[in-house]
């Protein structure tokens, strides 16, 4: 079972910087670092899944 | 807040936290194995509770705050792309952890050391992490030292608070090693999660709630919820902040040397997930910590009195500001006793013991048992000077540490790396590093944080092209990470069967 965190993190330092530049409203920029901490910590489950198969 | 109450609080927290680091110990550590990496069998609860307090270090609690209150929510930018940089481990955590297993590695450097089949590459690693370490520490003490006398109004004197948090350091390490060290770091782990979420939750409840506390930042400090926002943090600050620390966790030793911690792959799953939840909260409480300040007490001279000016205004029952102002210099401690057992064991393991080869397991650990006073000294005594070239290096530290990273994915991931291009990265890096933030930090308007990482990544790819690998250590490295990955855990009616058979 790594890219699409590095896409949440690509679009971490673009969208803020374009996209969301004027939206100063909780749910700019506020929103959308802390919704993509959210997909993050996703992506680490699903990734890291086989690590239960592995055998000491 | 009252003398009284702040010293038996202190008092009280570290009855129990002596309780707990002597509760961990399990007979005497006779090994460098077992003194510095518990034995290599850390369950994943506490790697998770460990990993957040040594990587959350007093910053979090008072620099984050701060720095949300000077420049808005690119503070949580930063510290979400941060946050992103430790799924690193996801996929150099289990090939750290094959390899320590195999070849019994006690530090990152020593490692470095056997990929390249150069005793050099592992000298030059552990050297550049003190000259860069060591000065973060003392800065994290003197940290300490403010965050008592400002918040007792000098009662407590910035040199007690400093000696204090270094004696418990000391203490802490002295105890069981690594073990005592992550078991109190879980106690400051649960402590200040609680402690902290519950002011945000009361903070936020005074100024009338999560929609009120943004309506007034909307209205007042529409800056605040943009970037670049108040002007702090423009795109090439944010890259020249960003880039080293989303590297942290591969380039810090103090927390890469916790990937040969884990007991199995499963308890390293479990760390990672942990310490991500955990970092979530966290970040999210500090910002808002920052909001809150900054909606409640808009005209603050200096940012980083958001933190104190909150925890003592009247939102704040005065058992919880202490009790986080505990917690804020267990944070330092706990970040500090974890580098100085570090720099101690990749002192003696690989600066003693390739310095005078053939020296015994025992005599390592002596060596490393008395590193880790003086290097709590060295940092003690910087604290104390307050010497304008510590801070220099203490900011450095994550831009300079960067400089090992080409030479550690080079390891997993390109068998045409060489010594001479891994010595040449770390030692070029730090050095250009140092020069840039001693002239003014800015070449060609880019900081030392965007370039430390190109010139490591020129450094070690052009000399190990001009260079020959060392074939045999680079086969061998190789073929332990695929020998010990390979292996599957059986399903469990196998396992049941395979019992069966063994009892007949």
């Amino acid at each position: 079972r790594i890219w699409l965190v590095w896409a949440v993190v690509l679009l971490s330092y673009l969208v803020p910087y374009t996209l969301l530049s004027g939206v100063a409203l909780w749910y700019g920029s506020f929103l959308f670092w802390a919704v993509a901490g959210l997909v993050v910590i996703a992506l680490n489950v699903f990734i890291t899944k086989d690590f239960e198969e592995h055998s000491n | 807040m009252t003398e009284s109450l702040i010293w038996w609080s202190i008092a009280i927290y570290l009855l129990i936290a002596i309780g707990i680091a002597i509760m961990s110990r399990q007979g005497p550590s006779e090994s460098m194995s077992g003194y510095f990496l518990g034995n290599r069998q850390m369950n994943g609860f506490v790697s998770a509770l460990s990993y957040s307090a040594t990587t959350y270090s007093a910053f979090m609690m008072v620099g984050l705050a701060g720095l949300t209150y000077a420049g808005g929510v690119g503070a949580l930018g930063f510290e979400i792309i941060y946050f992103a940089g430790v799924s690193l481990v996801a996929i150099f955590g289990p090939k750290f952890w094959a390899v320590g297993k195999k070849f019994g590695f006690v530090t990152p450097s020593e490692m470095l050391g056997h990929r390249y089949n150069s005793k050099h590459v592992a000298m030059a690693v552990s050297i550049a992490s003190c000259i860069f370490l060591i000065p973060y520490s003392a800065v994290q003490l003197a940290g300490v030292g403010y965050l008592l006398q400002g918040i007792t109004d000098g009662a407590i004197t910035f040199t007690t608070g400093v000696v204090l948090a270094t004696v418990i350091a000391i203490f802490f390490s002295y105890i069981a090693g690594i073990r005592s060290v992550m078991w109190t770091d879980s106690l400051q782990a649960i402590m200040m999660i609680v402690a902290s979420t519950l002011v945000a939750f009361l903070v936020i409840q005074g100024l009338g709630g999560f929609g009120a506390l943004f309506n007034t930042l909307a209205t007042e400090h529409p800056q605040s919820l943009t970037v670049p926002g108040p002007g702090l943090f423009s795109f090439v600050t944010f890259l020249g902040l960003t880039i080293p620390w989303f590297f942290f966790s591969l380039s810090n030793p103090q927390v890469s040397q916790r990937l040969f911690m884990p007991s199995s792959l499963r308890s390293m799953r479990h760390m990672l997930i942990g310490f991500l939840v955990f970092g979530f909260i966290y970040t999210m409480v500090s910002v808002l910590w920052g909001f809150s300040a900054l909606a409640a007490f808009p005209s603050l001279e200096r940012a980083d009195l958001a933190t104190p000016t909150l925890l003592a205004s009247e939102f704040v029952p005065p058992v919880l500001g202490v009790i986080v102002m505990i917690g804020i210099m267990a944070a330092a401690v706990s970040t500090i006793d974890s580098i100085m057992l570090t720099l101690a064991s990749m002192v003696s393991r690989d600066v003693y013991a390739n310095v005078k080869p053939n020296v015994s397991e025992k005599r390592q650990l002596l060596v490393g048992k008395f590193v880790v006073p003086v290097i709590a000294l060295m940092a003690l005594a910087f604290a104390e000077l307050q010497l304008d070239l510590i801070a220099v290096l203490s900011v450095a530290a994550s831009s300079g540490l960067v400089a090992m990273v080409p030479a550690l994915i080079g390891a997993f991931y390109w068998k045409r790396g060489t010594s001479a291009g891994a010595l040449a990265s770390v030692v070029g890096t730090s050095a250009f590093v140092l020069l840039m933030y001693a002239t003014g930090n800015s070449l060609l308007g880019l900081p030392a944080g965007v370039w430390g990482i190109v010139v490591a990544s020129v450094l070690f790819v052009g000399v190990s092209l001009a260079t020959k690998p060392h074939q045999a250590s680079t086969d061998a490295f190789f073929t332990a990470i695929s020998e010990e990955l390979g292996k599957k855990r059986r399903p469990i009616a196998d396992q049941a069967n395979k019992r069966a058979a063994a009892s007949l």
